[in-house]
C-alpha cells in the first residue's frame, strides 16, 4: 500500500476517534486522536520527503505534489492551534478535509516530469510555503465557521464567550477562533503573494501581469481583507451582533471556495489558456 | 502605557472631534474619504471587477470579440472597457479611491505610537505599490525580440491593442545593441510512462514502473506487475526448432538466380507456405502431407488441392467444388449458392494472374427465401461477414485452396510427410517437368531457367525465440517485461517504447502502451553581449529566472526557436516603478508580520506588566 493511501486511512481513524471523544470524554481518547492525527501528518510529510528525493526538486512541480502539500499544511496549522487552544470537534473535521484533499490528488497524474526551468528558482519555494500554509489556516477557519454556524441555533440562550473550564473553547464561541486563524493565515497570504510577485518578475519579467492566477490570487486576498476590515464597521451600523458573527462565518465559507477555485478551478476560467501559471496549461 | 492601549481600541470620540475642528465645514468629505465603510465598498467592487476581468477575455481584438460574443456584446464590452479592465478608466477611479482612501485613514489615525508602526505600514506599503504600478504604466516597457546565434540587435517590439481594436506592434529601440554570442539549450532526459487504458470504461491510467509489485489498475479487475527493465533495448527474433516432432514444420529456402542467392527465408507449411517472383514468374511452395500414400496421390498432378466452398447453416456443413457460375442448391432448404468470381488479392485491381496470393476470396450469391444476398467469402478472415451486415446471417460460408489455384509460369513444390520422404516436383506451364527427391543442402536447379534452389534447414517444429538485448545503460529505448492478469488469466509480453502501438490483453478490453512523454527542456540560456559605442560594456550568460540588466533595461530569456533551436527569443522590459514598488512589498510584509504576530505578542506582554 502507498504512502499516501496509508496515511488516507489513518486520517480517517483520527477522525472516527475525534467524534468518539465527544461522546466519551476522556484524556486518553484526546491524546489517541490527536497522536493519530500527528501520525497522519507525519506519513504525510514523509511521501513528500521521499517524492523530493525521487524526483530531485521540491514536492510541487505539479498539481498531484502540491495537493498532497497543501493537505499536509492544513494538518500541521490544526496542530499548531489545537496545542494553543484546544479545540475539540475540529480535528475531526481537519481530519476529513486533509483526507478529501488527498482523495483529490489520487485523481490527478501522479507522474514524476522534469521541472520547467521558470519553476527552478527560491522565490517559487518561498511562495508556495507561505501560500499553502495560508491555505491551510483558511482550511480550518472554514471548519471553525462551519461548526460555528452549526451550532449556532441551539445556543441562543446561553451565556456567550464563557468557555467551560477543561474543555476548551466552545463551538458557540468559534467566530473567535475563526478570526484567529484567519489572523494567523492572512500574513501568509501576503508573503506568498509578495514572493510570487518577485518570482514572476524574476522569471517572466513582470511582478504583476493580471494573469488570471494573479488576479484570483487578489481576490482570495481581498475576500479576507473584507473580512478583517468588516469588525470595524459593524459596531457603526445598527446589526446585531450574533448576526454578524453569522454574517461573517458565512463569508469565511465562501472566502474558503473562493481559495480552492484559485487553487484548482482555474482551468475552466474561458481566459486559462492565456495563462502563464495555471497547472496543466503548459 | 495604560491610556495607550485605551487609545487603540475602537471608541476614538476623542480623536474623531479633534479632527473635525481642525477640518472644519469639510469634515464630511473627509469622513467619507477616512471610513472602513468605504474601505469594504471599494474592495468589494474590485473583488467583483477581478472576477469580470478573468471571466471575460481580456485584450483581444475587436474580431475575436464579435466572433464570440456577437457584435451587439462586444460593442457593449468595449464601450464599458470591460474588454481591459485592468487598465480601464473606471478601475484607475478605483484604485485613485482607494489610495485616498489609504492616505486619508492612515493621516487620522496618525498616533505616534509604536503598536501602530504594522497599521501605518500596511497601509501607506499598498500606496507604494500602487504609486510603482502608475510608474510603470506611464514610463516602463515590456516587449520582445528575437535573436540568431551570432547576430545583434537594437530594436525590440511591444504589443499594443489600438483604439480600433487591432493588434499592433511598435518598434523600440535601444540605447545600446545585446549580441548573442551563443544559444544553448539543454534537454532533459527523454522520460517515458505506462499507460494503460481500460476499454469499456473509456479509462486511462499511469501506471508506476516498479519491479515486482502488482499494481492495480484502479477501475478494473486488470493488475500489471512489471517483471524486468531495459533501459535501452533491442528486439532479436531468432527462428528455433523447438521439438522433433512435426508440429510446425518449416524450411529455409534459398533461391538462386545465377549462383547468386537472390531470395531467401523461411516457409512454414502451416501459415506462409509460398513465395512468389511475379517478375520471375516463379512460385516456390511448401507442402506439408500426412502420410506416404498422400504424397503418392498428388505428386504426379499438376493440379492442387481442390478449392472448394463450404457452406453451413444450423449445424449442417455441405462442400461444393470451386466452379464459377454453376447453381448449387443447399439440400434439404430452399438455399441456391452460386459462385460469381475469385481473387487472389481481395482489392486488386490487377490481372488474376498478377495478384500476390495473400488475400483470396470468393464472390457468392445467395438465393433464399428472403431474396438475393451477395457477398464476398475470404479464406483468411472466415468469420468477416459474422462482423458485417449480411441478409443471411445464419448462413455461413467459407472457402479454401483459393491460392493453390495460382499457377505461375514456373512453380516449385517442396514435399513433404512425416515418415521423412521429400520430393521436389518442378511446374512449367502447368506440366510436371521434373520429379526428384530432395535433400538438406543440395541445389535444384529448375529446368530452363538458369536458376537454382536450395533446402539448407528443416526445422519439425518452428518457433521464434524472442530475445530483448540491452544495447546500453542509458535510457534511450526501454522496454519493461509485464504480467497482466485478468479475467483471461495471466499473460506476460514485452512492451517496447519503441512501439506505438497497444499491447492488448487477451480480452481486447485492456492495453497498455510504453510511451515517451516528450522530450523537455531543463534549461536554456544565452550568451548575451551589450555593446555601446562600439564597446563591450557587459557580458552576461542569461537563463530563466536569471536576466541581465543594464541602464533600466533587464533583459530576459523568455523563448527559443522550437524547430532549429538557432534564435533565442528575449524579453526586455524597463520599469523605473520597481524601487517604489519594491519598498511597498517589503513595508507590507513587515506590516502584516507586525500588526498579526508581533502586535498581539507585545499587547500580551503589556497586560501581563499591568497587572503586575
Ligand atoms: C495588507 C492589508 C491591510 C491590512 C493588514 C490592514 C489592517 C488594518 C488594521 C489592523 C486596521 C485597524 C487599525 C486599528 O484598529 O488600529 C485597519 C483599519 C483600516 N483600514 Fe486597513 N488594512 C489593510 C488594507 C487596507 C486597504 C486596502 C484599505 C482600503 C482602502 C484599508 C482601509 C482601512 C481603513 C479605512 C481603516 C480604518 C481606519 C480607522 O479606523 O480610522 N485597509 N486596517
Amino acid at each position: 500500500m502507498s504512502i499516501i493511501n496509508v496515511t488516507l486511512i489513518i486520517y480517517i481513524i483520527a477522525s472516527v476517534v475525534y467524534i468518539a471523544r465527544e461522546v466519551w470524554w476522556s484524556i486518553a481518547t484526546k491524546w489517541v486522536a490527536l497522536g493519530l492525527f500527528i501520525l497522519g501528518f507525519c506519513f504525510n510529510l514523509t511521501w513528500l520527503i521521499k517524492r523530493s528525493i525521487e524526483a530531485g526538486h521540491p514536492p510541487f512541480s505539479n498539481l498531484y505534489e502540491s495537493l498532497i502539500f497543501y493537505a499536509c499544511c492544513t494538518a500541521l496549522v490544526y496542530i499548531v492551534f489545537e496545542f494553543i487552544y484546544n479545540f475539540r470537534i475540529v480535528g475531526a473535521l481537519a481530519a476529513v478535509l486533509a483526507m478529501l484533499i488527498l482523495l483529490y490528488a489520487t485523481l490527478q497524474d501522479p507522474s514524476i516530469r522534469p521541472i520547467m526551468p521558470a519553476l527552478k528558482s527560491n522565490w517559487m519555494l518561498a511562495h508556495v510555503i507561505t501560500y499553502m500554509i495560508g491555505y491551510g489556516a483558511f482550511g480550518i477557519s472554514f471548519i471553525t465557521s462551519l461548526i460555528f454556524l452549526a451550532v449556532k441555533p441551539f445556543a441562543k440562550n446561553k451565556k456567550r464567550n464563557e468557555d467551560e473550564q477543561g474543555k476548551g473553547i466552545l463551538p458557540r464561541n468559534f467566530d473567535k477562533l475563526s478570526y484567529k486563524l484567519v489572523a494567523f493565515g492572512f500574513p501568509f497570504l501576503t508573503l506568498g503573494m509578495v514572493t510570487g510577485a518577485v518570482w514572476a518578475k524574476k522569471a517572466w519579467g513582470d511582478y504583476w501581469s493580471w494573469d488570471p492566477k494573479e488576479t484570483w490570487s487578489l481576490i482570495t486576498w481581498l475576500a479576507y481583507l473584507v473580512y478583517l476590515h468588516t469588525p470595524l464597521i459593524l459596531p457603526k451600523m445598527n446589526i446585531n451582533k450574533s448576526k454578524a458573527a453569522v454574517m461573517l462565518a458565512i463569508w469565511l465559507l465562501v472566502s474558503f471556495g473562493i481559495v480552492n477555485f484559485t487553487f484548482v478551478g482555474l482551468n475552466y476560467l474561458p481566459s486559462a489558456a492565456d495563462s502563464e501559471h495555471i497547472y496543466g496549461s503548459q | 502605557m495604560k491610556t495607550e492601549i485605551k487609545k487603540d481600541t475602537r471608541q476614538n470620540i476623542k480623536i474623531q472631534t479633534h479632527q473635525n475642528e481642525r477640518k472644519g465645514s469639510s469634515n464630511i468629505v473627509w469622513d467619507f474619504f477616512c471610513s472602513v465603510k468605504l474601505a469594504v465598498v471599494i474592495i468589494l467592487i474590485m473583488t467583483v471587477a477581478c472576477i469580470l476581468g478573468t471571466v471575460i477575455l481580456q485584450e483581444k481584438t475587436m474580431d475575436e470579440y464579435t466572433a464570440k460574443y456577437g457584435y451587439g456584446l462586444a460593442t457593449f464590452l468595449r464601450t464599458t472597457q470591460l474588454t481591459n479592465v485592468f487598465y480601464s478608466h473606471w478601475f484607475s477611479f478605483l484604485l485613485i479611491l482607494l489610495c485616498a482612501n489609504l492616505i486619508c485613514c492612515t493621516i487620522k489615525r496618525w498616533r505616534n505610537t509604536f503598536l501602530q508602526t504594522g497599521f501605518v505600514l500596511t497601509h501607506l506599503s499598498l500606496v507604494l505599490i500602487l504609486i510603482g504600478g502608475v510608474v510603470k504604466f506611464q514610463m516602463g516597457v515590456k516587449g520582445g525580440v528575437n535573436v540568431y546565434e551570432g547576430k545583434s540587435v537594437n530594436y525590440f517590439l511591444t504589443q499594443k491593442i489600438d483604439r480600433k481594436g487591432k493588434l499592433d506592434y511598435v518598434k523600440k529601440d535601444l540605447p545600446f545593441s545585446i549580441a548573442l554570442d551563443d544559444f544553448i539549450l539543454e534537454k532533459n532526459e527523454p522520460k517515458f510512462q505506462l499507460v494503460s487504458y481500460v476499454k469499456n470504461k473509456d479509462r486511462q491510467k499511469v501506471l508506476e514502473i516498479k519491479l515486482g509489485k502488482k499494481q492495480k489498475v484502479p477501475g478494473s479487475d486488470y493488475k500489471v506487475t512489471i517483471k524486468d527493465y531495459v533501459p535501452d533495448a533491442e528486439l532479436k527474433q531468432e527462428p528455433v526448432n523447438v521439438s522433433d516432432k512435426p508440429d510446425n514444420p518449416a524450411i529455409f529456402v534459398k533461391f538462386f538466380g545465377s549462383e547468386k542467392v537472390a531470395a531467401e527465408g523461411w516457409l512454414l507449411a502451416n501459415e506462409r507456405n509460398s513465395y512468389e517472383d511475379k517478375k520471375q514468374n516463379l512460385r516456390i511452395e511448401y507442402l506439408w502431407l500426412s502420410s506416404q500414400q498422400e504424397l503418392d496421390k498428388v505428386v504426379n498432378s499438376a493440379e492442387t488441392a481442390n478449392p472448394q466452398l463450404s457452406v453451413a447453416l444450423s449445424g449442417q456443413m455441405q462442400n461444393y467444388p470451386l466452379e464459377l457460375n454453376k447453381v448449387f442448391r443447399l439440400e434439404g432448404t430452399d438455399y441456391t449458392i452460386k459462385m460469381l468470381q475469385y481473387v487472389y488479392n481481395y482489392g486488386d485491381r490487377r490481372p488474376l494472374g498478377e495478384q500476390p496470393t495473400d488475400n483470396p476470396a470468393v464472390q457468392v450469391e445467395i438465393k433464399g427465401p428472403e431474396g438475393d444476398e451477395t457477398r464476398w467469402v475470404f479464406e483468411k478472415f472466415p468469420d468477416w461477414n459474422k462482423m458485417h451486415p449480411a441478409k443471411y446471417k445464419s448462413l455461413n460460408i467459407t472457402c479454401s485452396g483459393i491460392a493453390g489455384t495460382y499457377m505461375a509460369k514456373n512453380t516449385v513444390r517442396i514435399y513433404q510427410t512425416p515418415e521423412g520422404k521429400q520430393m521436389i516436383v518442378c511446374i512449367k506451364d502447368k506440366r510436371i517437368a521434373e520429379i526428384k527427391p530432395w535433400e538438406l543442402d543440395n541445389r535444384y536447379t529448375i529446368p530452363d531457367t538458369g536458376n537454382q534452389v536450395e533446402v539448407s534447414e528443416y526445422f519439425p517444429s518452428f518457433d521464434f525465440k524472442r530475445e530483448v538485448i540491452k544495447k546500453s545503460d542509458e535510457v534511450k529505448m526501454p522496454a519493461i517485461f509485464a504480467e497482466v492478469e485478468g479475467p483471461a488469466g495471466k499473460v506476460e509480453d514485452w512492451i517496447f517504447s519503441s512501439n506505438q502501438y497497444a499491447t492488448w490483453y487477451t480480452d481486447n478490453n485492456f492495453a497498455l502502451v510504453y510511451e515517451s512523454t516528450g522530450e523537455s527542456i531543463s534549461h536554456y540560456t544565452s550568451m548575451l553581449r551589450i555593446v555601446e559605442n562600439g564597446q563591450t560594456v557587459v557580458e552576461k550568460t542569461i537563463r530563466v529566472n536569471d536576466p541581465l540588466e543594464y541602464k533600466g533595461y533587464v533583459i530576459y530569456q523568455s523563448s527559443y526557436d522550437p524547430e532549429a533551436g538557432s534564435f533565442s527569443g528575449l524579453q526586455i522590459v524597463k520599469d523605473p516603478g520597481i524601487p517604489i514598488a519594491y519598498s511597498g512589498f517589503g513595508a507590507i510584509c513587515v506590516g502584516v508580520v507586525f500588526i498579526f504576530y508581533i502586535k498581539p505578542f507585545l499587547r500580551k506582554k503589556q497586560k501581563k506588566g499591568v497587572e503586575e
